[in-house]
């Protein structure tokens, strides 16, 4: 027995020094990218968070190192009824937004999987509004829109009928956008689903229908179960997206009217951008990124997505 | 403070001198740039107004006269305003010349965005004595705490009061109003007949609202530009708010809220929006664009006077230099180019241009003359509101150093008001709250 011992522990120790020069040469290798992984994300970040700290305002560039009130900006954000709801109406975009697209991306995903030379040729047609640019998406939803020069209106009014201004009626204009919105990108859901689609082994199908499923059915129990994880995917994309909304606010209503569309990224974008207020602006960005994190944890969390099948 | 010191006495005076001027030569004075900045490109910008789209139509001219050539990029208002605020705050050189614009005036300058100009112009090899700098009005806004000019005006918005159908105001027996009271009478009288809206604004409200609000009494700060305390909830903000609230709401055409100024005009070339207050430079064009379907209807008057008083806005919009910029030299001979005597006069001659900022080109026969439409005399309306704003210096509060950020508060609550989303009263308290938050981030005391 100490024998074995005596020839043992030479050895294992020879094994844990050959496993931490290699952990020290993977580290070596790695350090490069780390170091570009830390400057190209993490530093702005981290300069994020420190600049939330402060009262910057580029009128006064001397406030940009003043740390003697570090927690100002948080607290003025407590009582800002702006900012609180700029946070509402960004769940009510997120959430119309994200299950719009979804339930469109899947229903058309759906229909382009049939197998029809039509629909095959029809694929590309649907891809357009997500390959525009966004600011082309703006204005065309701005001219339809905007009463006096709107093809819509001017079929309204023909038919005798009216419609209210959507874009300056506080009851219609977060839908305006919800709807454009929608329209530029349930085909990016549509694209990942089909894709997903066209990878389920037809023997599933089959199965079902030999065991007498419909075909709702089938779609339900089958085809959608097994599109689950590119699902998630993609409504997690359109989810982070949908709080970086800001080309059809911009164009659209500003933000308006009042504040009905002004969502928290917006809010941040105009207090750094026509008012300076960097620090401020910076705070705001601060919590938007947290609660960003903090909803995809959730949502990863709760959908059980990345367990171990 | 704006101080506008003119009379019609020496308007008289002037017009000789300025009529001859526009017989002059336009490259006058620009012999000796032509060897110095040869071959040098300078860019700048500006946002959509009339006068940097006039002096587009002549830069050929300048071009072949000094060797400098320009590139000048027109924007959205506020397209404009970010990307600039952004551009000079981060000391950039993408732009030699910029319009400054009247409600970044004391930000820009006062954190030294722009750059002095005294250097060119007490300079006699930089800038010709006829030059006369001294000629522009209300250039009090443009200088900064030294007392340094950093910028010339090129426009100066005067607001006027106007009805582009005013046929409809004379089939229901009434005139332009002249008060407040007036404003509603006639827009219940003429609303929707023929088709037309009675009134018709855009929504920059910040420059809009105001000279409403003080003609009710009330003001925007508390004391500008010493004491910057917003004054937004008091119920004479209120009750202007109110007011000015329901014109949008009965009386506009749909979807005004959404209106820029280039679409309010349209809207009343048209003839789709009847009564409009703003700056003269959106009245003209009813008279004069070829576009425009109410030439023969349209009716020129004073802003109305208030239950407080008579408060027509003002504000002068300039050129500069930004302090980045890497071709001073060129682009002061640019400056100087576009807002000489010769030039502002063939502008005015050639465009009718009515927001004029030089004393001598106001003041001379051609001016009055392009300013006389469908037989009434604009000049003499465009000078009694200048005249008004200089005399009683309201107009300090424009260029307060954060009304850009207490302005939108107002466009906010403005739009909560129209939209009936809040009541007036609701709306302008938190408009007063988020005011007041805005001046403290800006640094200011708020003295409640």
């Amino acid at each position: 027995m100490s024998l074995v011992l005596r020839f043992a522990a030479p050895r294992a120790a020879a094994a844990a020094s050959q496993a931490r020069q290699r952990r020290r040469f993977l580290t070596w290798c790695l350090a490069p990218s780390l170091a570009v992984l830390f400057v190209i994300t993490l530093a702005p970040m981290v300069y994020l968070v420190v600049v939330s700290f402060t009262p910057l305002n580029l009128t006064n560039p001397a406030t940009a190192w003043r740390f003697d009130q570090p927690l100002l900006n948080y607290r003025l954000l407590l009582s800002d009824e702006r900012f609180l709801n700029s946070l509402w109406v960004q769940a009510k975009l997120s959430f119309w937004t994200v299950g719009l697209q979804l339930a469109i991306g899947v229903g058309f995903a759906l229909l382009l999987n049939l197998r029809s030379g039509l629909l095959r040729a029809l694929r590309t047609v649907f891809l357009v509004p997500m390959v525009l640019p966004p600011i082309v998406v703006a204005i065309i939803w701005k001219v339809l829109y905007t009463p006096d020069i709107s093809p819509v209106y001017w079929t309204f009014k023909a038919l005798g009928l009216s419609l209210p201004a959507l874009i300056t009626d506080p009851n219609w204009a977060l839908p305006a956008i919800i709807a454009a919105d929608t329209w530029e990108w349930f085909p990016l859901t549509m694209l990942m689903v089909l894709a997903a689609l066209q990878t389920v082994p037809e023997e599933l199908a089959d199965a079902a229908r030999v065991d007498g499923a419909n075909s709702w059915q089938t779609t339900a129990h089958v085809l959608l179960p097994y599109i689950r994880g590119t699902l998630m995917v993609a409504g997690l994309f359109r989810l982070i997206d949908s709080i970086k909304a800001f080309p059809l606010i911009y164009l659209l209503t500003d933000g308006g009217p009042g504040s009905v569309t002004e969502v928290t990224n917006y809010y941040a974008f105009e207090q750094a951008f026509n008012f300076s207020y960097l620090g401020f602006s910076s705070a705001i960005t601060v919590v938007l990124v947290a609660a960003t994190l903090l909803l995809s944890w959730v949502v990863v969390h709760m959908t059980g997505w990345g367990a171990a099948e | 403070m704006t101080r506008i010191n003119l009379s019609r006495r020496s308007v008289l005076l002037a017009g000789a001198g300025a009529a001859a001027a526009l017989r002059a030569p336009a490259v006058l004075g620009q012999a000796k740039a032509k060897s110095k900045y040869a071959g040098t490109t300078i860019r700048g910008a500006g946002f959509s107004m009339p006068f940097p789209q006039y002096l587009k139509n002549y830069f050929p001219e300048f071009e072949a006269a000094t060797g400098i050539k320009v590139e000048f990029d027109i924007q959205a208002f506020p397209v404009y305003n970010q990307r600039m605020d952004l551009e000079l705050s981060t000391g950039g050189s993408a732009y030699d010349v910029a319009v400054l614009t009247f409600i970044y005036q004391d930000r820009w300058i006062g954190a030294g965005w722009v750059s002095p100009l005294d250097e060119f112009i007490k300079d006699p090899n930089a800038t010709p004595p006829d030059w006369d700098p001294g000629d522009f009005v209300a250039q009090t806004s443009m200088r900064d705490a030294k007392g340094q000019t950093c910028g010339f005006g090129i426009e100066a918005g005067a607001v006027l009061f106007w009805a582009a159908r005013a046929d409809l105001l004379d089939k229901a027996g009434l005139e332009l109003p002249a008060t407040f009271d007036d404003i509603v009478k006639v827009c219940e009288a003429v609303n929707g007949k023929d088709g037309v809206a009675a009134w018709v604004q855009d929504n920059i409200h910040h420059w809009n609202w105001p000279p409403y609000l003080m003609g009710f009494g009330g003001t925007v700060f508390k004391d500008p530009p010493e004491n910057l305390t917003p004054t937004l909830d008091t119920p004479q903000a209120i009750e202007a708010a109110q007011f000015y609230a329901d014109l949008l709401r009965k009386y506009a055409p749909p979807a005004v809220l959404s209106y820029t100024q280039d679409q309010a005009l349209e809207a009343q070339l048209k003839g789709r929006g009847n009564l409009r207050s703003s700056s003269a430079t959106w009245a003209l064009p009813l008279a004069k664009s070829p576009d425009s379907t109410v030439k023969h209807t349209v009716r020129y008057g004073v802003f109305p006077t208030g239950p407080k008083g008579w408060f027509p806005g003002n504000a002068m919009t300039g050129i500069c230099i930004p302090a980045g910029s890497r071709q001073k030299g060129a682009a002061w001979e640019f400056i100087k180019w576009a807002l000489s005597k010769e030039m502002l006069s063939r502008i005015v001659k050639d465009h009718g241009y009515p927001s004029v900022c030089r004393r001598s080109v106001i003041q001379s026969e051609p001016f009055k003359q392009a300013m006389t439409l469908n037989g009434q005399d604009v000049a003499a309306l465009y000078l009694k509101t200048l005249e008004r704003a200089g005399e009683a210096g309201y107009m300090r509060y424009r260029t307060a150093a954060v009304f850009p950020q207490v302005g939108d508060k107002i466009n906010r609550a403005i739009e909560a008001i129209a939209t009936q989303q809040m009541s007036a009263s609701t709306a302008m308290k938190q408009a007063q709250l988020q005011a007041i938050q805005a001046v403290r981030l800006g640094g200011y005391k708020v003295d409640l």
